[in-house]
């Protein structure tokens, strides 16, 4: 039996699910693919057990298919791995790529070093003339006359 | 259960099955619908969590066979270049929608006599214009009136516009230098307070649903009223078939609630609002001796003529911060700068362009949408070149009818209830690929003008099935049409279908505004028409 086919239910704590072997390899992997680099740190380092546990706690769905990409009979070469994997399993490389992605950046320091805040609420300010108004853009537009064509002649309406 | 026949049965609970429920529920008929989804409860949303960009990819996705909820029914889509999307639940596909609000322009009504290909509409611009400016004020629209796309006079948008970012602004500018046509895009969205719903926050989520309520769905807009107006909406219930008298007439139906127990709901006039795909499905499957090859199908055309749409992400990136995550999802601006037809480009008909933003760094780390990814070192500056950077115009291009772009039921796929799956065979027409190149080119020209250093094109989204249209078209002619002017099936009196399997032909623009305002007019004839109404004795 492979891993892929390996039945076994989504625990309430998915990382038990990942033994040292796979964890070591999606340690691996991580840093492969996003190593420290620019002023940005490794994914290895930063999708600690909280991060990944994060990621397959909302969206356990992941924790199957990722087993299956981190299993021990794929090698120790993660360039190797990943490019087997696309071509051969691409639904379980793509859970690997989404659960090294989804881990890193959900970190709050490597959030912050990207300058992204998340989602904000900004409220919608109304009561302004807005800039493309002030500017004359809309002007611009109007003064051009109208685009639409009018079906009773084929052609583009004349201006009123 | 019930024993009394409903004045009218909606099937369906989304945009149109809320927005004919209200209006026959105030002028007094007795509604029921039957949804198989649910309603949702706002905190439900993930747009302000961390988690946003990770379930949008599951729980959240926009194609019911990502999601796989039991709610949704299957879709068998190994013959389709597109996906179709959905979403089951009150308000239906409009808690994912993106709420952009474009109305079709007066050549849209007439392509055949215009371009000499596909149909006119039995109905005309003029004709509709009254019903979108009801059904804006309805659902609470957004926008800036005099747009020249348009032909003047009426009402202009009931809200202020939206802000166009500054992504926005750039591309405005842009036009503005090439003397091209742009303008504020109209939203289902609110800018302020209104009919005691909370204005936009801009987070860019509204494909997931939208915590604050800003965005239109029916569960908010419709529902709440059509229900104190004494409207019965049945939630987990799946109509099976519609039931049929040997007069022709339809007598209610058959549906399964979550248990899998068997009820009857017994009607008057029944409303299909299951949109275009769950419509004809449902038609295809009240197939009885009477109606062997489904209901209301003596032309052959129900579920034939399916239109989605073909679209094209075309995306600029910029060396300033555009904080580009932000902003409503319907669309900043848009333009109606090639709409129309001309010949000399080598195809018919056109597209319109809606400018959006660019999700966050999830979505900027994986491969794009246009198939770029980078890993290793250089993966950061990938990032930083792609997050809050960039400009996207989706263009949504006018698709043909075509008989052969069609829904059967699968003989092997069902729903959680063991219904038959509907099975999408649909194919881009060479027309479709020739006016999204033109398309491109000219978008890609719009975003370097605009400043971008890099254009990435995702040609044809094979995830982009969200406009779903023209699978039991109206016309004049029973020969050629399922449904008469007035959304009344030819074959079947007191059957109506109000969703977007009426359209004749697409547009090229997001149909949900249309969509809604021709079933609002279906109701008003209903109401107008009760009293000649045929019913089952
Ligand atoms: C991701 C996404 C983005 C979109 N963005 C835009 C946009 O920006 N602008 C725009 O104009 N349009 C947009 N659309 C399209 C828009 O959502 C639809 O046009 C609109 O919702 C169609 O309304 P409807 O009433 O026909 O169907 P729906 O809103 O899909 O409702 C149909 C309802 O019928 C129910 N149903 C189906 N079959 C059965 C059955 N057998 N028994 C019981 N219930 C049943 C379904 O559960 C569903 O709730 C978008 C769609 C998607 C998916
Ligand atoms: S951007 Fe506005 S409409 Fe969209 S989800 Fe946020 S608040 Fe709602």
């Amino acid at each position: 039996m492979t891993a892929q086919s390996t039945p076994s239910a989504t625990p309430s704590d998915p990382l038990p699910t990942l033994d040292p072997d796979r964890r070591a390899t999606f340690t691996a992997i991580a840093a492969y693919l996003i190593p420290a680099a620019h002023g940005m740190p490794s994914a290895g380092d930063v999708i600690g057990d909280a991060r990944l546990r994060f990621v397959l706690a909302v969206r356990p769905d992941l924790v199957e298919p990722l087993r299956a990409a981190l299993r021990h009979e794929l090698g120790t070469d993660p360039a190797a791995r990943l490019a087997r994997l696309e071509r051969e399993e691409p639904d379980h490389h793509a859970a690997l790529l989404l659960v090294v992605v989804g881990g890193y950046y959900t970190d709050a320091d490597v959030r912050e070093r990207l300058a992204y805040p998340g989602q904000e609420a900004r409220p919608v300010v109304v009561w302004k003339v807005p800039p493309y108004v002030e500017e004359g853009l809309i002007d611009q537009v109007l003064a051009r006359g109208p685009i639409w064509r009018d079906p009773a002649t084929g052609r583009r309406a004349e201006p009123t | 259960m019930a024993t009394e026949p409903a004045d009218v049965l909606i099937v369906g609970a989304g945009a149109t099955g809320g927005v004919v429920a209200l209006r026959l529920a105030q002028a007094g008929f007795r509604v029921v619908c039957l949804e198989q989804g649910d309603w949702h409860d706002r905190s439900e949303y993930r747009g302000a969590e961390l988690d946003w960009e990770l379930t949008m990819r599951k729980q959240w996705a926009t194609s019911p066979n990502v999601r796989a909820l039991p709610e949704d029914y299957p879709i068998d889509e190994s013959d389709t270049e597109v996906s179709p999307l959905m979403y089951s639940a009150v308000g239906g596909s409009m808690l994912i929608f993106a709420g952009a609000w474009p109305r079709m322009l007066p050549s849209d009504f007439r392509v055949r006599s215009l371009d000499g290909i596909a149909d006119d509409w039995p109905l005309a611009y003029d004709e509709l214009l009254p019903y979108y400016e009801r059904s804006d004020r309805q659902f609470g629209v957004s926008g800036m009136g005099g747009d020249p796309a348009y032909p003047p006079g009426g009402e202009d948008p009931p809200l202020p516009p939206l802000p166009i970012g500054a992504g926005g602004l750039k591309v405005a500018r842009a036009h503005a230098r090439l003397g091209w046509h742009w303008w504020p895009e109209p939203n289902s969205i609110l800018s302020v307070p209104y009919d005691g719903r909370h204005p936009c926050v801009q987070r860019g989520t509204c494909q997931q649903g939208c915590g604050e309520g800003a965005k239109a769905s029916t569960d908010l807009t419709h529902w709440p009223k059509a229900i104190a107006s004494g409207a019965r909406l049945v939630t987990g219930a799946r109509v099976r078939r519609l039931e049929t008298k040997a007069a022709g007439l339809v007598t209610g139906a058959t549906w399964l609630d979550r248990d899998g127990h068997e009820h009857f709901e017994p009607a008057k006039v029944v409303v299909l609002a299951a949109n275009a795909i769950g419509t004809p499905r449902l038609l295809l499957l009240s197939a009885s001796p009477a109606h062997p090859d489904g209901l209301a199908n003596a032309s052959g055309l129900v579920g034939r003529r399916l239109m989605m749409h073909p679209f094209a992400n075309v995306g600029g990136l910029f060396d300033e911060d555009l904080e580009s995550w932000q902003g409503q999802f319907g669309c900043s601006i848009e333009s109606f700068e090639f709409y129309e037809t001309d010949e000399r480009r080598g195809f018919v008909r056109g597209a319109k362009w809606g400018l959006a933003p660019t999700f966050g760094p999830i979505n900027a780390a994986l491969p794009s949408r246009a198939g770029t990814r980078v890993w290793g070192p250089d993966h950061h500056l990938h990032v930083r070149s792609h997050l809050g950077r960039g400009a996207n115009w989706g263009l949504f291009g006018e698709d043909l009818p075509d008989e052969s772009n069609h829904i059967t039921l699968s003989p092997t796929l069902t729903d959680s209830s063991g219904i038959p799956a509907p099975e999408v065979h649909y194919k881009v027409a060479e027309n479709s690929r020739r006016l999204l190149d033109f398309h491109i080119e000219r978008a890609s020209e719009s975003l370097r003008e605009a400043g971008a250093h890099t254009v990435e094109v995702d040609r044809l989204m094979r995830y982009s099935g969200w406009h779903l249209l023209g699978t039991a078209r109206m016309g004049d002619d029973p020969s050629t049409s399922v449904l008469d002017r007035w959304n009344r099936a030819h074959d079947v009196p007191n059957l109506y279908v109000v969703d977007g399997s009426c359209f004749v032909t697409s547009a090229g623009v997001n149909p949900t505004s249309s969509i809604c305002a021709i079933a609002l007019r279906a109701a008003d004839h209903m109401v107008e028409s009760r009293f000649n109404q045929q019913v089952p004795a």
